[in-house]
């Protein structure tokens, strides 16, 4: 591999890891503070990017969608908060599983009933449709953008939760929920606004990722497999962890597909199992008693 | 327990009761008939078998495959609706499963279809993995099967059967005639990238055989991740790094969508030509593709705008049910059911004839859209034309125009032409 081709694979490491955090932070923000295991994380990532498909094709901008198609998913996971998950909160994490793996699979139903079942794809919005010569090789400029968007909504993430009141009253109800009751935060409605949080990230992340993954029936459980392997390395529930998971998950696809193209997919995985059996709390999960 | 053993006696009391009643109203041969006993030909020849004809159809209604599903199933009722959903004198009746990805899986829906529906045949089969776990099954038990895609090599070589024709392609078909052109026409020196599956390395192989054969050099194969090969950027850096004269790919599908666009967004479709199987481009995934498959030469038994009046006229009914344009996997659908067609006017409906059957669908010959339609005798395989096919933009529209058309092949029957390419 010369230098130029190295530096061109390292940006494309860059791009795919910061799609890979805005498609799992949601997944690991919900988990942190609800502990509940979002298995319908990967319907709603798809739903956000069929919405914003509908959007760009209606009203011809694309920005439009990435700024409404998440606002009108995070409706819906409003009302999948409000009138099914919120029974189940007492229950264990079986029932919670099978609660959101079944409306991930009602969502897949109704998508392919209204958006069909061929391959739909976004153009990139101008006016990064363009390309910059890195390493001899046009780069897409969009695939840049991607990396600084990702940067930023990580720096937004972080700012929310560690230095915003929310984000202290979120801190608070991972912490200790009862507590944090007792104080006179209203719960229930901190749930309900994470729930609705996370899936608008879900979408966001739809949205930014259909210029370059396009859009399928069955892209809704590859990018919910892809957000597991990164919360489960970086520790479930931790922003950090799932922010360097997604540069390590994002690097190992690439550089394998790149070197090892006959084992990228394994390449992933063995990561992921090597990080069960020596950290199978995740690489960044703080140790922490959990009352749930 | 005694309340099930009650229940059932009396279902089976029951039964009984509305079995007498039935052949005392219709008598033992009507009964015998609608039981769907094989052979009950011996009634008298002059009262022709009017019940219906049932057909199996096997195709993918969900996951990645659901389009081609679709459109197979389109191309059929389109056939069947031009004989007034009649052959050899019998209404058709199709009975449909879902054939999934998992060949364990179509295999029980097959055995459903052929044990408890009692059809005449299955029709449909997209995935090579379903059709060669469908094979012994259906050529143990001699029962017919008339494959609508499912391109694997074998099927018309070593896993051939007598009792299982194919109205699609084989994989070595196209890429075959395609390697020679490209030789000839688009350069010396390929690179060729496929993903890493039975039938991407098919396809490559019988390009690189006859490509090197006519002067041709490979200079690098690049096998991708199968079924998802996610972010396609890597192997973009890979493709200029190879400095090919051009590139041979077979992708089919969301993959195909993912490959063509990132080669357009990195620039690559100005400086090495982008070539391969026609499936890279074909109708359902064109429209989205739109420029960034501009000037892609590739080769195909179909193309949209051929003109000869059998595409004219289905393309003409296929718009009008679908409200979309046709592709070659409809086109694949259409000549399944045409052939079927012959075959069971062959036997004037009494399917049981399964001698003469065979040999009316061995020697079916009919226009297809494609071109002429003609198995080959010793394959059961399709001799197909070849067309080599460049996208075009027509207006605000983008088109598959012919601007070659190649020896017609069938399948040669046995590896002797193949040596694989990875």
């Amino acid at each position: 591999m010369t230098l130029d081709t190295f530096v061109i694979q390292l940006t494309n490491g860059l791009v795919f890891s910061l799609l890979l955090f805005l498609i799992a932070a949601g997944l690991s923000l919900i988990f942190g503070l609800m502990d509940v295991v979002n298995l319908s994380h990967g319907a709603f990532y798809l739903l956000g990017a069929y919405v914003g498909l509908s959007i760009t094709r209606w009203t011809g901008s694309f920005w439009l969608a990435l700024l409404f198609s998440p606002l009108l998913v995070a409706v819906i996971g409003l009302v999948v908060e409000r009138f099914l998950l919120r029974q189940l909160y007492r229950r264990g994490h079986l029932d919670q599983v099978l609660c959101t793996f079944g409306v991930g699979l009602i969502l897949a139903d109704v998508m392919r009933s209204v958006w069909g079942s061929y391959v739909e794809s976004v153009a990139i919005p101008a006016p990064l449709d363009g390309q910059i010569v890195i390493g001899g090789l046009p780069f897409p400029v969009y695939r840049l953008a991607v990396i600084v968007f990702g940067l930023l909504i990580a720096l937004g993430l972080w700012l929310l939760i560690e230095r915003t009141l929310v984000g202290a009253m979120i801190r608070a109800g991972v912490n200790d929920a009862q507590m944090a009751s007792a104080l006179g935060i209203n719960i229930p409605r901190l749930f309900a606004l994470v729930f609705a949080g996370g899936t608008a990230l879900a979408a966001l992340g739809g949205v930014a990722a259909s210029p370059i993954l396009n859009i399928y029936q069955g892209l809704d459980s590859e990018i919910l497999i892809l957000a597991l392997v990164v919360v489960v390395i970086g520790g479930l529930g931790t922003l950090q962890g799932a922010f360097w998971a997604s540069l390590i998950v994002g690097m190992a696809d690439v550089f394998g597909k790149a070197l090892l193209p006959e084992f990228s997919v394994f390449v992933t995985y063995a990561i992921m199992a090597g990080v069960l059996l020596v950290r199978p709390q995740g690489l960044f999960r703080r140790e922490q008693t959990r009352l749930a | 327990m005694t309340n099930d053993d009650y229940s059932s006696a009396l279902t089976r009391r029951r039964f009984l009761r509305a079995v007498l009643a039935g052949s005392a109203l219709v008598g033992a041969g009507a009964l015998l008939n609608s039981c769907g006993a094989p052979s009950a030909g011996t009634s008298a020849p002059a009262t022709a078998n009017t019940t219906p004809l049932k057909i199996g159809l096997l195709v993918p209604s969900s996951d990645i495959y659901a389009v081609l599903g679709a459109s197979i199933t389109q191309g059929m009722q389109i056939a069947f609706a031009q004989v007034g959903n009649e052959a050899g004198g019998r209404p058709i009746e199709i009975i449909s499963e879902d054939e999934g990805t998992k060949p364990d899986l179509a295999l029980q829906k097959a055995r459903k279809l052929v044990e408890q529906d009692q059809v005449a045949l299955v029709a449909g089969v997209v995935s090579s993995g379903v059709a060669n776990a469908l094979r012994d099954y259906f050529h143990d038990g001699q029962k017919l099967l008339v494959l609508a895609n499912a391109g694997a090599n074998a099927l018309a070589r070593k896993a051939k059967s007598p009792y299982i024709f194919r109205a699609s392609f084989s994989n070595w078909q196209s890429n075959w005639q395609m390697g020679t052109w490209a030789a000839a026409n688009i350069g010396k020196r390929a690179m060729l990238s496929a993903p890493d599956y039975a039938a991407g390395k098919e396809m490559l192989s019988a390009f690189r055989n006859s490509f090197e054969a006519a002067g041709g050099e490979v200079v690098q194969v690049q096998l991708t991740p199968f079924p998802n090969i996610g972010d396609p950027a890597p192997f973009m850096a890979q493709i200029r790094d190879a400095a090919a004269d051009f590139v041979y790919a077979f992708y089919s599908g969301a993959a195909s969508v993912a490959f063509v666009k990132a080669y357009s967004d990195f620039g690559l479709a100005q400086t090495v030509p982008l070539a391969g199987v026609g499936f890279l481009v074909e109708q359902d995934v064109l429209p989205q593709l739109a420029s960034a498959a501009l000037n892609i030469r590739s080769a195909l038994h179909w193309a949209a705008p051929l003109d000869n009046p059998e595409n004219k006229a289905f393309t003409t009914a296929y718009q009008k049910l679908t409200n979309q344009q046709p592709n070659v996997f409809a086109v694949q659908g259409y000549d399944a059911a045409r052939l079927i067609i012959e075959g069971v006017n062959a036997v004037q409906g009494d399917v049981s004839q399964q001698d003469i059957l065979l040999k009316a669908l061995g020697a079916a010959t009919f226009a297809s859209p494609r071109g002429p339609f003609k198995l080959d005798p010793n394959t059961n395989n399709p001799i197909n034309p070849c067309y080599v096919r460049e996208v075009r933009q027509a207006g605000s529209a983008y088109t598959n125009v012919v601007i070659a058309m190649l020896e017609a092949a069938g399948d040669p029957g046995d590896d002797s032409k193949d040596t694989p390419v990875a």
